[in-house]
């Protein structure tokens, strides 16, 4: 068999003609479509409108409303009904609102605190978009107060249950191999669930993104291109240093980060439901919310127990798994955008799932002496059972 | 809904709790929230220049002016518009009252800024205002232009073949381009109305296919110095079988924009038709007075002296009081939802 001789790739002028030529066609194609319809009949006996009605801000005696045109075609709001009573308006830049371009629409309204309120739109064209307003209160402005409220919650929510998982250090890190392992797939579980939970969370997100933005995409490309990064980074690592004290530190970090993204997924999600107003159900809760989290700093230090990672390395890995918690706080509370938390969450899941994907590379290389079935099955069920006993008490 | 509470959900319950906690938000600057502002109810019974007030915003109103030129009625106009017709003496010597009126579609902005594709008689809502006097003869000459078929159906007293609803003849369903001739004799005196009765109705008849139809008595109404004709209705602008906005006369808001301008002492009647498809009752509340309620006007005794009377779709009633002080007075359905949505309107009564 003898080898075809490779051609030498050369960038001629005919290669260019030819890239275009389908191009070309294609212009062709569309002009012929716009002008004569192809032979279709495409015109709609109503307009295709679509209005997202993004966030609302409520200030004494007003309601704002920001809104972005999301259909096909430019908008014009005439007429706007607040719990039925057709209520004077104001809207800058313009009544009409051209395709995804953004208004902001004024409304002089004796709201009262507590109650609720349902708001409905009237296009020129009489097609109706809505938004309910379920808890009626000031809307938090960006002021030293509510920054630092948002920063606490982000502390308890994130930072504390994740540094109380990593006090057990000095205590775990005097077991045996075989519950060292069992820890390292209890991890493993921890992760599954937290993954599975993270993706719900950006399914659920992104119901509330505009169609245009295409939520479910966004989850694909974010989770995707996560887990191929971490991968490629580790695959690196791996290469480059042989080490395998320094790889499990690395996976550790990684799985840092995973919770990281995860936090802060959860803190966009507490700003936003407090900026919509729902309502505190007690301290119970939190005290059950700490409890629940703490399993995230015990995911953290699993791979490092046999090691002697620094206590720097340590209180760098409790700021980057709980610490996000704060600036998605910060985020979700101030500028609520389902678009970020859904970016932000597939992320999340994306990295997640390749630390789970790391830690089992680790545990196979630990049974490869000594085969422990048993651990690895109760490991990972026994650390998703406690996320879902512990969410037992708090749901 | 809380059944199902999520892990985010807890979440946002322990943040909340927390933030609370943290004391970003003074209970009393929320609470100040809701007492600060003046209600609605407060402000309503003032000096009409206060409407356009800047600092009276809270008002419920429309934004803008329809373009009543190019709807092409005017409701303060239909208030007085009555139409007696073509005035004849049949060989019999009875009057006869003819009337031509088309059907036919036409773009209406009912409220500034939405159109809405409706369905009149002459090109008007409400269609025109039949006036009659007991035991006249009444011939309308009645085309479909639009391009569904339509029908006139009388409140009243007259034979079948005249009652212009399916099944009832050539009257029951005249197809678009085609016409019929209803006639009978206007019975008994009293305050009636007519609307198309093709199916499906309600479409028909929220569309705007509805006017009112008075008989006077042979003996006369004790004169007035003002009668207004006013039909209530509403207007389901995005189909979905409930009303968006109320209105009398067509217009929601129109006569609180425009008061209707009266004197003190002036003997006023009202011919009150309630057509409003999809709700179950209409209202009536005139403030600040009462007046003399003549149910259907079938009758010369007034049945009640009241502020406030309701009607069901198709009641009808006649409604006569003075004014003893000058000053704005509103008018509007007591059904508050209605008033707020459009059906709300003002007196102004000068010395």
């Amino acid at each position: 068999m003898t080898q075809q001789p490779t051609k030498p790739t050369r960038f001629t002028f005919r290669t260019l003609i030819l890239l275009l030529l389908p191009i070309i066609l294609l212009v062709g194609v569309i002009v012929l479509f716009l002008t004569t319809g192809g032979g279709l009949d495409l015109e709609s006996a109503a307009p295709v409108e679509s209005l997202d009605i993004e966030h609302y801000q409520l200030t004494q005696n007003v309601i704002e409303l920001h809104v972005r045109n999301t259909g096909p075609e430019a908008i014009t709001i005439a007429q706007l009904v607040i719990n039925e009573a057709i209520m004077p308006f104001t809207i800058t830049p313009n009544t009409d609102i051209p395709r995804l371009a953004r208004a902001v629409i004024h409304i002089n309204y004796p709201w009262s605190y507590g109650e609720a309120y349902g708001v409905t739109l009237f296009t020129s064209n009489a097609i109706t978009f809505g938004v309910d307003i379920p808890v009626a209160f000031e809307t938090p402005q960006p002021d030293s107060a509510t920054f630092w409220g948002f920063t606490l919650i982000g502390l308890y929510v994130g930072v504390i249950p994740v540094f109380l998982g990593i006090f057990w250090f000095p205590a775990l890190r005097t077991l045996g191999r075989r519950t060292m392992t069992f820890l390292m797939a209890a991890t493993a579980g921890l992760l599954i669930f937290l993954g599975l939970d993270t993706l719900a969370e950006a399914l659920e997100f992104a119901n509330e993104v505009p169609s245009t933005f295409q939520g479910i995409g966004l989850i694909g490309i974010g989770a995707v291109a996560t887990f191929l990064l971490l991968d490629a980074i580790s695959k690196g690592q791996t290469n480059t240093s042989a080490d395998e004290t320094q790889r499990r530190l690395s996976i550790a970090f990684m799985i840092a980060i995973g919770i990281g993204f995860h936090n802060l997924g959860e803190g966009l999600a507490i700003g936003a439901a407090y900026n919509v107003g729902e309502i505190a159900l007690g301290t119970f809760l939190v005290v059950g919310f700490i409890i629940q989290n703490i399993t995230e700093g015990l995911g953290i230090i699993a791979p490092v127990l046999r090691d002697r990672p620094s206590v720097k390395n340590l209180a760098v890995m409790g700021l980057i798994g709980g610490a996000p918690a704060i600036l998605g706080a910060w985020i979700g509370g101030y500028t609520p955008s389902p678009f970020l938390a859904v970016l932000f969450l597939a992320i999340g899941a994306g990295a997640i799932f390749e630390v789970i994907y790391e830690i089992a590379k680790l545990i196979q290389k630990d049974t490869t002496r000594e085969a422990m079935p048993m651990t690895i099955f109760s490991g990972v069920l026994s650390g998703m059972l406690l996320l879902w006993v512990t969410g037992l008490f708090i749901k | 809904m809380t059944n199902k509470l999520s892990r985010r959900d807890f979440l946002k319950a322990g943040g909340l709790t927390l933030l609370g906690a943290a004391g970003t938000m003074g209970a009393n600057t929320l609470l100040h929230a809701g007492h600060d502002h003046n209600t609605v109810n407060t402000k309503i019974p003032v000096a009409p220049a206060m409407q356009h007030d800047e600092h009276n915003g809270n008002l419920p109103n429309v934004v803008g002016e329809v373009d009543h030129e190019k709807n092409g009625f005017n409701p303060d106009d239909i208030l007085t518009d009555f139409d007696y017709g073509e005035i004849s003496t049949l060989p019999t010597g009875q009057t006869l009252r003819e009337y031509n009126i088309v059907a036919h579609n036409k773009e209406i902005e009912v409220v500034p800024g939405i159109v809405y594709p409706a369905w009149t008689y002459n090109g008007r809502i409400p269609g025109p205002t039949i006036r009659a006097t007991e035991g006249d003869r009444i011939r309308i000459h009645f085309s479909n232009g639009s391009n569904h078929p339509h029908t006139m159906h009388f409140h009243g007293f007259h034979s079948g073949v005249m009652d212009g609803v399916p099944g009832s003849g050539p009257g029951g369903n005249v197809l678009p381009g085609e016409s019929f001739v209803y006639e009978f004799d206007a019975e008994p005196f009293g305050l009636h109305l007519y609307h198309c009765h093709s199916f499906p109705l309600a479409r028909h008849i929220a569309k705007g296919l509805y006017g009112a139809f008075i008989v006077d008595p042979k003996v006369g109404r004790p004169p007035v110095d003002h009668e207004f004709i006013m039909v209530m209705s509403g207007f389901d602008v995005d189909f979905d079988d409930a009303n968006d906005f109320y209105g009398v006369n067509a217009i929601p808001f129109h006569f609180q924009n425009h008061p209707i301008q009266i004197k003190v002492g002036e003997k006023i009647r009202i011919y009150l038709v309630n057509i409003l498809e999809f709700d179950l009752i209409n209202s009536f509340h005139l403030h600040a007075n009462f007046f003399q309620y003549y149910p259907t006007g079938t009758s010369l005794t007034p049945s009640e002296f009241t502020d406030t009377i309701i009607q069901g779709q198709a009641q009808r009633g006649i409604l006569e009081f003075t004014y003893r002080y000058p000053g704005m007075y509103m008018f509007h359905a007591h059904v508050t939802e209605f008033a707020e949505l459009g059906w709300n309107g003002m007196f102004e009564v000068t010395e």
